[in-house]
């Protein structure tokens, strides 16, 4: 492999890290409220104080001013590495209590300002990604398995089944989707915990996504079918079964590994578009969608700037994502035909 | 004269007479006017206001949306008037009035030689036609309700050209505040559809405006769809202003159809729109930033008379398969902890982080706005979480190792409050009492819901098991709140279709709001209402959260602007606004 | 002939389909026209229920379908409650909005998005091509509403253009060719979302098709012929290339009308958009229905479109049809 090829797949590889470990990084509890910052600007890390200069950064509080907030230079808080905070769970499983950095008490450390409760934005934008890249590529498996089922069966069995499954995914497209999401909504018991909430999102997402991997599938089935090593194999005897298997899941796994890599950031979007109709993860989990939702506020948009960081961690995973596509394509298109 | 010449002028001419604005009639004598006692402005000059949505009809007895009423409220006018600014009735149609003794006769004199936007004269003939229009059975205008008292109608009568005569079945207070929206319709122009059974169908968005006539400051000029509705001037309007010049100043009044508020804001912004009513904080907050620049009128009235609670869902759940939220429910009914609860709320926070400290925190139904009504002897207490934690002691709840509530069956006390997911403060609310509960070892779920679905589960189908909903700000006077605080009221919510009291005390408030619903003299209508809002502050059948500023923005050009709490918040003297000039505006700022 | 015959029966029939389904949809959505007046504590549950009486909620759902199909085979397509009229005058003035702004869209969309797309795959992995390759993955990856919100900030910021509407207030004393100037200015911020939108995802399509029929081994064979790069890239590639980009070109024609949802709301243009989706949230069914439908139809004749387009450029498709009867 090339050492484009790694360096990629090491970033890629970082960045999930990056996410799963949000809890070790994340300085605070994402749900804990300051109720007397809202919109509190990010902190800056100042290296020079009242005393000179210091080669451990540290940062001022926010105190409400007369035009805003200004930093209260009374009493300096270092930047410590390594600290113990408030208590968070790796994959639900691993109790933790170490963070990355931290600053004491009654400091407080907000890299990316915070949000209208007063809450961390960056230590919500790490958590967040968690839900959002999760639902992402979890509706991605679930668009690729069901289109990947659709697209076999109709190639392989050809024409009616064919027929009837192409115009049942065009119908798919042309229905009001907002009603049917409005009701699915409605419909769902009030005790949904954010965890089923988020099962639901992405099974809706990934089950109005199959259209067309079923489509690109079902072309590839169509032309491997007709090659002449496949005709011979049925010749010989060898079962549906056995084609699919050994001739045209190969084929069909690069495709879909390629489409993966471009489903993944799109469906990270379809989440942040579905928050915004209030069909997303609900408070006080953040994920981007529902925090870029607070940003349909006008007033909240062009005043508080910070607040439009999910929006960059968005581009760069999508960023990252493209690249592994690109990458993925040509590597597998070299090593096909 | 060359061809072209003549032509030109000929357009000219046209264009002229198209273009120009309809100029007032000069006050004939025989004419019985209304003098406004405003500042005097000048002529000339049209208003922009954004609308949240399009108007759905120009009919005023069909209009039930807010946007509707809006621009049928400026093209029509009614008999009383509740003047917005000192939220007291006023004569308008009605030059004056008398009440028999016993308060059941009112007796309307009307004023003479007035005409309708179409020239055609005004009489008591109108007057009793529209009236049998909002009583008519098959026309199901909403307005019949409130003319049924006790369920009996209201009967009109008219004495002679000019005087009508109405009869209550029983007194009722304040019932000149009924008057105030019920439009004058031209029996001239809607009797025919009305015989014919098409009244609904009339007086739609296409119709022409030749067709349309009412006794407002204004009459439509043109509809364009998904765009704008423009009114023109009335020029028979029966108003003047101190030096007897007929109202109104303005030329034009435009209906822009901007949509979200946030659009609002920022078409405000860039000039398009010339008035805002009801802004958010935020947005409000936002435009006093930007205040050097545009110079705009910005008005804090202070609170508002909208209210904002958290419901617990206290419904007989008996029929309906609602296993889950019944267990619940136990908990809602205990007086106690709906006390910790309401101890628990951090109100100081939700009208700093929710309305930007334009607000204000409420503990009973009628806020520091309603200044009429407030019981001002009603406790504030401040938030206690150790006041909670005993309150929920004293009833038998506990804390398991994790710190988590359990009732005295040891079940965990969790439960979800849904709230209006287009509503961003209700959700705020929502999310800030999440966190408040959550230290009393709670589990709150809050669960955003489509406007229509939250109104099905509070209405229909029960299914919910707290709420946080806002209501109010109709109108300063208790009666229209009738339905909220009788147990057999549509709008008991917390509570409904109660076929008798459930408690001690809701059988008391229903004797007290029947009480105050016919007693004429304020003082004593107020002793009674104090005692009710006493007995809701107390008892908590609402939790009550906070309530807004009303809020409202101008372009400095516009002369007169006096918003008000109640609404039309800055259309109610549109007959009065005008276009200041250049020096009147740098004198103004 | 045949095929088209096929093709039509199979769009009537998706027509039913997409009927029934959406009014088995918009049955699932709790909450009907009249719920708002709930909340007005001086509105009785009486004159609740009988209006819905007289507009006929209340009847059962199969009963409503058939007394719509019934109205649509005579071309009247039902009562807006919202608005007291017809539906069909009431989408039909909107819909020429919105077809307005889409076809302005779309001609900008493809006026771009071939030339780079085409330019783009004859560098191919060169840097040009990277950078177009990684612009349009990026605004792939942005959701519209976060694009279109974001032109809205900028063009509020600094004012440089109209928002909202497509007239402006004065618009009526101005002359025909201002008049046009004022919908240009209008149209500047809804067609630049809809562009970046489109343009992205047509680019890649475009790209990847001619790259792929560069590596077709007719190419090489006409390169080893000499032909010069022009002329090869006009009579040779391009033909092959053009199979998927049709069918693009169809499913653009599909979306004509129900492509610009997100963009006309957040942009305040006055076409179906906020139209459907403020009736959608009012529950007033005849108008959302109406609206899909019409945007059916539309799909369904975009594809018919694409599909007749091939037919009639591909000779492959031809000879295939023909084949499998």
């Amino acid at each position: 492999m090339r050492t484009r090829t790694r360096a990629l797949i090491a970033v890629a590889i970082g960045l999930h890290l990056i996410l799963l470990f949000a809890g070790s990084i994340a300085p605070s509890d994402p749900a804990a409220q300051s109720r007397r910052l809202p919109y509190a600007p990010p902190n800056r890390l100042h290296f020079r104080g009242a005393d000179g200069w210091n080669v451990r950064p540290f940062v001022y509080r926010m105190v409400p001013g007369p035009d805003g907030y200004e930093e209260d230079r009374t009493q300096q808080f270092p930047l410590h590495f390594l600290v113990r905070g408030p208590a968070y769970q790796i994959l639900g499983l691993v109790r933790s209590e170490w963070h990355l950095f931290g600053v004491d008490e009654p400091g407080q450390i907000a890299l990316f300002g915070t949000d209208g409760f007063g809450r961390d934005e960056f230590s919500r934008v790490l958590y967040g990604g968690q839900i959002s890249v999760a639902a992402g590529i979890a509706a991605t498996l679930i668009a690729l398995c069901a289109g990947t089922v659709v697209g076999l069966l109709a190639g392989f069995y050809g024409r009616w089944i064919d027929e009837s499954l192409m115009a049942g995914s065009e119908l798919f497209l042309s229905l009001p989707w907002l009603y049917f999401l409005l009701g699915v909504r409605a419909f769902l018991p009030l005790h949904l915990s954010p965890v089923r909430t988020f099962f639901l999102l992405t099974g809706v997402i990934g089950v109005i996504g199959w259209a067309r991997p079923a489509r690109l599938v079902r072309g590839i089935v169509l032309s491997v079918r007709s090659r002449n090593f496949v005709l011979a194999a049925q010749g010989f005897g060898a079962s549906d079964i056995y084609i699919i298997r050994r001739h045209i899941l190969p084929e069909v796994f690069a495709v879909l590994l390629t489409q993966a890599a471009l489903l993944v950031p799109r469906y990270i979007a379809a989440e942040v578009t579905l928050s915004f109709f209030g069909l997303g993860v609900s408070e006080p989990v953040s994920s981007w969608g529902n925090m870029l939702s607070a940003l349909q506020q006008y007033s909240v948009l062009v005043s508080y700037g910070w607040l439009l960081a999910p929006i960059g961690a968005l581009v760069i995973t999508s960023v990252i994502y493209a690249l592994l596509a690109e990458t993925l394509h040509s590597h597998l298109e070299f090593h096909s035909t | 004269m060359k061809a072209i010449t003549r032509l030109t002028l000929l357009v000219c001419l046209l264009a002229a007479v198209c273009f120009a604005a309809v100029s007032p009639d000069k006050p004939q004598p025989g004419e019985e006017l209304a003098r406004s006692s405003e500042t005097t402005g000048h002529y000339g000059g049209h208003v922009t206001i954004g609308g949240r949505a399009e108007p759905k009809t120009l009919n005023p007895v069909m209009a039930t949306d807010a946007v509707s009423r809006e621009v049928t409220g400026r093209l029509m006018a009614d008999l009383i008037d509740i003047n917005r600014a000192t939220q007291q009735t006023e004569p308008a149609l009605a030059k004056s009035w008398k009440i028999s003794p016993d308060g059941r006769t009112f007796t309307l004199q009307l004023r003479k030689g007035i005409r309708f936007s179409d020239g055609h004269p005004f009489d008591a003939d109108d007057v009793v036609f529209t009236f049998a229009v909002y009583m008519d059975e098959k026309v199901d205008a909403p307005q019949r309700d409130l003319l049924i008292i006790d369920g009996k109608p209201i009967t009109v009568t008219k004495e002679d050209r000019y005087t009508v005569r109405f009869a209550l079945p029983r007194p009722y207070a304040s019932a000149e505040r009924l008057f105030d929206g019920l439009a004058m319709l031209p029996k001239h122009l809607l009797e025919k559809p009305f015989h014919d059974g098409k009244f609904a169908e009339a007086w739609s968005l296409n119709t022409a405006p030749s067709d349309i006539a009412g006794l407002g400051a204004f009459r439509l000029k043109q509809y364009v769809p998904g765009q704008k509705v423009v009114l023109e001037r009335n020029p028979y309007y029966w108003k003047v202003d101190r030096e007897n010049a007929r109202l109104p100043y303005l030329d034009e009044l435009v209906f822009l159809f901007v949509g979200t508020e946030d659009s609002q804001v920022m078409r405000f912004e860039s000039g398009d729109t010339d008035l805002i009513s009801r802004l958010s904080s935020d947005n409000f907050t936002l435009l006093h930033r930007e205040h050097d620049r545009t110079h705009a009128q910005l008005v804090d009235l202070g609170a508002s008379l909208e209210y904002n609670f958290l419901l617990f869902n206290q419904n007989d759940l008996g029929a309906k398969k609602l296993d889950a939220v019944s267990q619940k429910q136990k908990w809602f009914r205990d007086l106690k902890f709906r006390q910790a609860v309401s101890a628990a709320i951090d109100r100081e926070s939700i009208v700093r982080l929710v309305y930007g400290t334009r607000g204000s925190a409420l503990w009973g139904n009628v806020g520091p706005g309603n200044k009429f009504w407030i019981n001002n002897s009603l406790p504030h207490p401040a938030r206690s979480l150790e006041t909670s934690r005993q309150l929920l002691k004293s009833a038998g709840f506990s804390w398991n190792k994790s710190n988590a509530l359990m009732d005295p069956a040891g079940q965990v006390v969790e439960f979800s409050i849904i709230t209006s997911s287009s509503n961003t403060q209700r959700m705020k609310m929502a999310t800030l009492i999440q966190d408040d509960l959550s230290q009393l070892g709670m589990q709150v779920h809050v669960v955003p819901l489509e406007f229509r679905a939250l109104i099905d589960r509070v209405f229909q189908s029960f299914d919910y098991e707290a709420a946080v909903m806002g209501l109010g700000g109709g109108d300063a006077d208790p009666n229209p709140e009738m339905n909220v605080w009788l147990s057999s009221g549509t709008s008991h919510l917390w509570h409904l279709n109660e076929t008798a009291p459930a408690t001690d005390w809701e059988r008391e408030v229903d004797q007290l709001m029947q009480q105050q619903m016919v007693t004429l003299d304020y003082a004593k209508r107020k002793k009674l209402y104090d005692r009710v809002q006493e007995l809701v502050s107390q008892q908590l059948p609402f939790i009550f959260l906070a309530t807004p500023n009303a809020l409202a923005a101008a372009n400095p050009r516009v002369g007169n602007f006096h918003p008000a709490v109640l609404e039309p918040n800055t259309l109610w003297n549109a007959d009065e606004l005008y276009i200041r000039n250049a020096t009147e505006t740098a004198g103004a700022r | 002939m045949k095929f088209l015959l096929r093709r039509l029966i199979r769009a009537v029939l998706l027509m039913a389909g997409v009927s029934v389904l959406c009014f088995l949809f918009t049955e699932m959505a709790p909450g009907s026209f009249f719920d708002e007046m709930r909340l007005n504590p001086q509105i009785s549950p009486e004159t609740i229920a009988s209006l819905r009486l007289r507009y006929g909620l209340d009847q059962p759902l199969v009963t409503r379908y058939l007394h719509w199909v019934k109205g649509a085979v005579h071309a009247d397509f039902g009562y807006s409650i919202a608005y007291n009229s017809p539906v069909a005058p009431l989408l039909w003035e909107r819909a020429k909005n919105t077809l307005l702004l889409t076809t302005v869209g779309m001609a900008f969309t493809w006026a771009l998005s071939l030339p780079i797309g085409i330019w783009s795959a004859s560098r191919h992995d060169r840097l040009l091509d990277r950078v177009v390759n990684a612009g349009t993955s990026l605004l792939i990856s942005i959701p519209e509403v976060v694009i279109g919100l974001t032109l809205l900030a900028i063009v509020v910021r600094w004012r440089i253009l109209p928002v909202g509407g497509i007239h402006s207030l004065e618009s009526d004393g101005l002359s025909r060719g201002a008049r046009v100037l004022d919908t240009v200015r209008h149209l500047v911020l809804p067609v630049t979302a809809l562009v970046l939108l489109e343009t992205s995802i047509i680019v890649r399509h475009v790209r990847t098709s001619v790259v792929e029929a560069l590596q077709h081994p007719a190419i090489d064979a006409a390169r080893g012929f000499g032909i010069p790069r022009l002329r090869l890239l006009w009579r040779h590639v391009l033909p092959l290339a053009a199979s998927p980009v049709i069918s693009l070109f169809g499913f653009s024609l599909a979306g004509l009308i129900s492509g610009s949802l997100l963009v006309e709301v957040i942009c305040g243009w006055p076409g179906l958009g906020p139209l459907i989706l403020d009736a959608t949230l009012s529950r007033d069914l005849s108008v959302v229905i109406g609206g899909t439908m019409l945007s059916a139809v539309f799909m369904v004749a975009g594809n018919l479109v694409a599909d007749l387009m091939l037919l009639a450029s591909d000779p492959r498709i031809r000879i295939e049809e023909a084949d499998a009867h």
